[in-house]
């Protein structure tokens, strides 16, 4: 009795899943100054984005070369990184399992991905990199990170509430959930501003495994595509033998989704899953070194309708006078050591990790702040957490380099914006009393917000003394922490605007 | 502690003790000084023999209970930037609790920056967790609205880690700050303080002196050895903090910051909160009523 690859993989599959939430949950950020093990050493070994980025930054600069062993192996092997090694795909298994019984049809469908792929590298040769969108280790890291984790730990922290209203479990519960905030847990609830959008994305991938196993890795997935592309040299190569009675049992299992039994062997659609032979009572399929090997038969009028389609977007999406040099989003607050915008948005692969990482939580998915194309990619949102003035986490964890890895020192030095104030509401100018909350939080060695001691009356004519804040826009980083912390509740009397930013020349009002 | 460290402090603090001629068996509190001033290179000797001084740590610890040390906590800096308490100081203090035979010390306070930042870089966490206390991230969960009955300040979020604690033992640094002037014990209770803490900056001497008259700290000890004069309460640059090497020790916490603004050349009553705390029957602000006894242990 020979070994049933089906018993084998899962293992692989369950092990490479580990890792992935493993690296997941230490990308957290726990007080010290260097984050070891962040989860973009997943998506470092990813050659969709990578290339993507490669394209289109038209530079190899601040791209990890691990992708290149993906490709490698991929060139020899197939697509076993889909089958055995994807956490997507392995989760797609997963729920494909509610799934009572297996309803695989070929349809064309396949062909899909590969138009993605090409309208996606079409849309990056023309400098409009958008791969993190349709990439399955960016969308999952993505997915997690603004919707899925939060909401179970949303949904723990109301189960701790439960606890904690019994006298009796109260001292359990503490216990409990100070162990498991300081391992597994952030120490505050992750929230997001666009949790729901993104989440029902994934949730609707996951849907898809009711239609059909796999649904996403088959028919959409470009990373696959890219994959199936490379598989070469196959060195396992499936055949059929005699024996076959065309039962269609194997068909059932295929996870490529084949028409199996006598049919052509696509090698860009198997992901070596080996589902096929385990099914075979007749031992008629061999997975070995002899068969023949088919391409997938793509007609050259859709791959250039798809490339001209991704190509159009590019000039589609930029009409757009956001992108101008005196018309802009004001709060479009990047996090600091982000490279100059237009690199930015082509670096930026979505994946999230800084947004995961950041240990006020400020850091949120934009929706338009940077035009269409720059939906989910990172922006300070200073009310909901300000930048942490010595951390630098979120520059360690990119994958892509969009923010580069700061020193402490090149961060203290790094302006993502300047603080404004607005006399109108600010308490010592508009109500005459005392306050400068704003400039006992200012963190710069010597501080940016100083303030003035002004002579004010009040209304009886008494004189009063208040200390009234001004900003220094040399030294003012743009941090936000005034405006986090500033007590004007729901509309801060002063705010930070993306004006003076280290990374663009552009954006200076004073030099 | 290695043993020898132990052997020499105990016996550091024998020879204190009897020099000082503290007799801590049978004599009634008021043969104690109000305020303990000691000078000197080692933040934790100068904690040791202070309390000594004061009378030992079983005369505000008893055995079993549970106790609260605040330290301050409040931002992310490293220990030479003297923006929070010297983590030799707090971990001196736990030593001497659990000497005196608490059952569970509590490390505590509500950060302006990121607590686990704060926590870390400050170094208090590594000190304290090593010294057995335990150390405790701020939680939403564990602010209770009480009744503050202050004058301003009527109710507010106050951390039932404090609220429940048998004693708590108040550990400030002192610093200057931009709008209290000083920032030292009474200040230092904005750390036990939830909700938004920037609504009381309007008046924040008042709602400062009804906090110190709500939580009766059982015994404050004010850490000096590095001292920020300028650019307070946050720092950040090194050419504002002096190494003055002093722990003020005492039970009054109007006494001692009203000792430790003296450190800056102010006079007490120029610090608006200290003065209302006085004012409010807190404590006593008047120095040369004070029985101070000052240490130089070495």
């Amino acid at each position: 009795m020979r070994l049933k690859v089906r018993k084998v993989r899962p293992i692989f599959q369950i092990v490479s899943l580990f890792l992935f939430f493993c690296l997941f949950i230490s990308t957290e950020p726990r007080g010290e100054d260097e984050i070891r093990y962040p989860v973009k050493i997943f998506l470092e070994f990813d050659p969709f984005i990578a290339l993507n980025v490669i394209f289109a930054n038209r530079s190899f600069s601040g791209i990890s070369y691990f992708f290149v062993f993906t490709l490698f192996v991929t060139v020899f092997l197939g697509r076993v990184f889909c089958g055995w090694v994807c956490p997507l795909g392995f989760i797609n298994d997963l729920v494909a399992k509610v799934k009572s019984r297996g309803n695989n049809r070929e349809r064309g469908w396949f062909r899909i991905k590969y138009f993605v792929l090409t309208s996606i590298f079409a849309a990056s040769i023309f400098s409009l990199q958008i791969s993190g969108y349709f990439d399955p280790l960016s969308l999952l890291v993505r997915s997690l990170t603004i919707s899925i984790y939060p909401s179970l730990v949303l949904v723990l922290d109301r189960f701790v509430d439960l606890f904690y209203s019994s006298q009796f479990l109260k001292p359990f519960a503490d216990y409990l959930y100070t162990f498991l905030k300081l391992t597994l847990l952030p120490l505050r609830t992750p929230k997001f501003s666009q949790s729901f959008f993104v989440g029902s994305l994934f949730l609707l991938i996951l849907f898809l495994n009711m239609v059909e196993k796999r649904f996403w890795c088959k028919y959409i997935c470009p990373l696959g595509a890219l994959l199936g592309i490379f598989s070469f040299f196959p060195l396992i190569r499936r055949s059929i033998s005699e024996d076959c009675v065309s039962c269609g049992k194997c068909e059932l299992n295929c996870a490529g989704g084949l028409k199996v039994k006598r049919g052509k062997w696509y090698v860009s659609e198997c992901i070596e899953c080996f589902e096929c032979e385990d099914a075979c009572q007749f031992n008629a399929i061999r997975n070995g070194v002899s068969g023949k090997k088919e391409g997938v038969d793509l007609k050259k009028r859709h791959l250039l309708l798809s490339f001209f389609f991704g190509g159009l977007s590019v000039p589609l999406i930029r009409i757009n006078p956001l992108y101008g040099e005196r018309y802009f989003h004001p709060r479009l607050i990047r996090p600091p050591g982000s490279v100059e915008e237009w690199e930015f948005l082509r670096r930026c692969v979505r994946c999230g990790e800084c947004m995961k990482v950041c240990p006020t939580g400020g850091l949120q998915p934009a929706l338009l702040e940077a035009g269409l194309e720059g939906m989910w990619t990172p922006i300070l949102v200073p009310r909901i957490g300000y930048c942490e003035f010595k951390c630098t986490m979120c520059g360690q964890v990119c994958p892509s380099s969009a923010i580069r890895k700061l020193s402490s020192k090149e961060k203290e030095g790094t302006k993502i914006g300047l603080a404004i104030i607005d006399k109108s509401r600010c308490i010592p100018y508009a109500f005459g009393r005392p306050c400068i909350v704003c400039e006992e939080v200012c963190p710069t060695p010597k501080k940016a917000i100083w303030f003035e001691e002004k002579e004010v009356i009040d209304r009886e004519g008494k004189i009063l003394k208040v200390k009234q804040p001004r900003v220094d826009p040399d030294l003012c980083v743009g941090c936000g922490i005034c405006e986090a912390k500033c007590p004007i509740l729901g509309a801060p009397a002063i705010f930070v605007i993306n004006v003076q930013e280290s990374r663009s020349d552009k954006k200076r009002i004073f030099f | 502690m290695k043993r020898r460290d132990f052997l020499k402090t105990a016996f550091l603090g024998v020879i204190t003790f009897a020099l000082n001629k503290v007799d801590s068996f049978g004599s009634s509190p008021s043969l104690y000084p109000d305020l303990v001033v000691a000078k000197g290179e080692r933040p934790c000797m100068l904690v040791r023999s202070a309390i000594l001084a004061l009378g030992g740590m079983s005369r505000f610890i008893s055995r079993g209970d549970v106790v609260v040390i605040k330290p301050n906590i409040g931002w992310d800096r490293t220990p030479e930037m003297a923006a929070n308490t010297n983590p030799d100081v707090v971990a001196e203090l736990i030593g001497l609790c659990y000497e005196a035979g608490a059952k569970l010390v509590k490390v505590f306070d509500r950060s302006v920056n990121d607590p686990r930042r704060c926590y870390v870089q400050s170094g208090i966490e590594k000190a304290a967790t090593s010294a057995g206390g335990k150390v405790i991230y701020p939680d939403d969960r564990k602010f209770k609205r009480v009744d503050i009955r202050g004058e301003t300040l009527k109710s507010w979020e106050i951390s039932t880690d404090v609220l429940e604690a048998d004693k708590v033992i108040n550990v400030p640094i002192a610093k200057h700050h931009s709008l209290a002037g000083l920032t030292m014990s009474i200040k230092n209770w904005m750390g036990v303080m939830g909700g938004f803490r920037g609504l009381i900056h309007q008046r924040l001497d008042d709602s400062l002196a009804d906090l110190a008259a709500f939580i009766r700290p059982a015994l404050t000890v004010l850490d000096a050895t590095r001292v920020l004069v300028r650019g307070g309460p946050q720092g950040g640059d090194l050419r504002n903090v002096v190494k003055m090497d002093t722990i003020i020790a005492g039970v009054d916490q109007v006494a001692v910051d009203a000792y430790g603004a003296t450190l800056f050349g102010i006079r007490p009553e120029d610090i608006g909160h200290i003065k209302k705390a006085a004012m409010r029957g807190v404590g006593k602000m008047d120095i040369d009523r004070m029985r101070i006894r000052r240490l130089s242990p070495k």
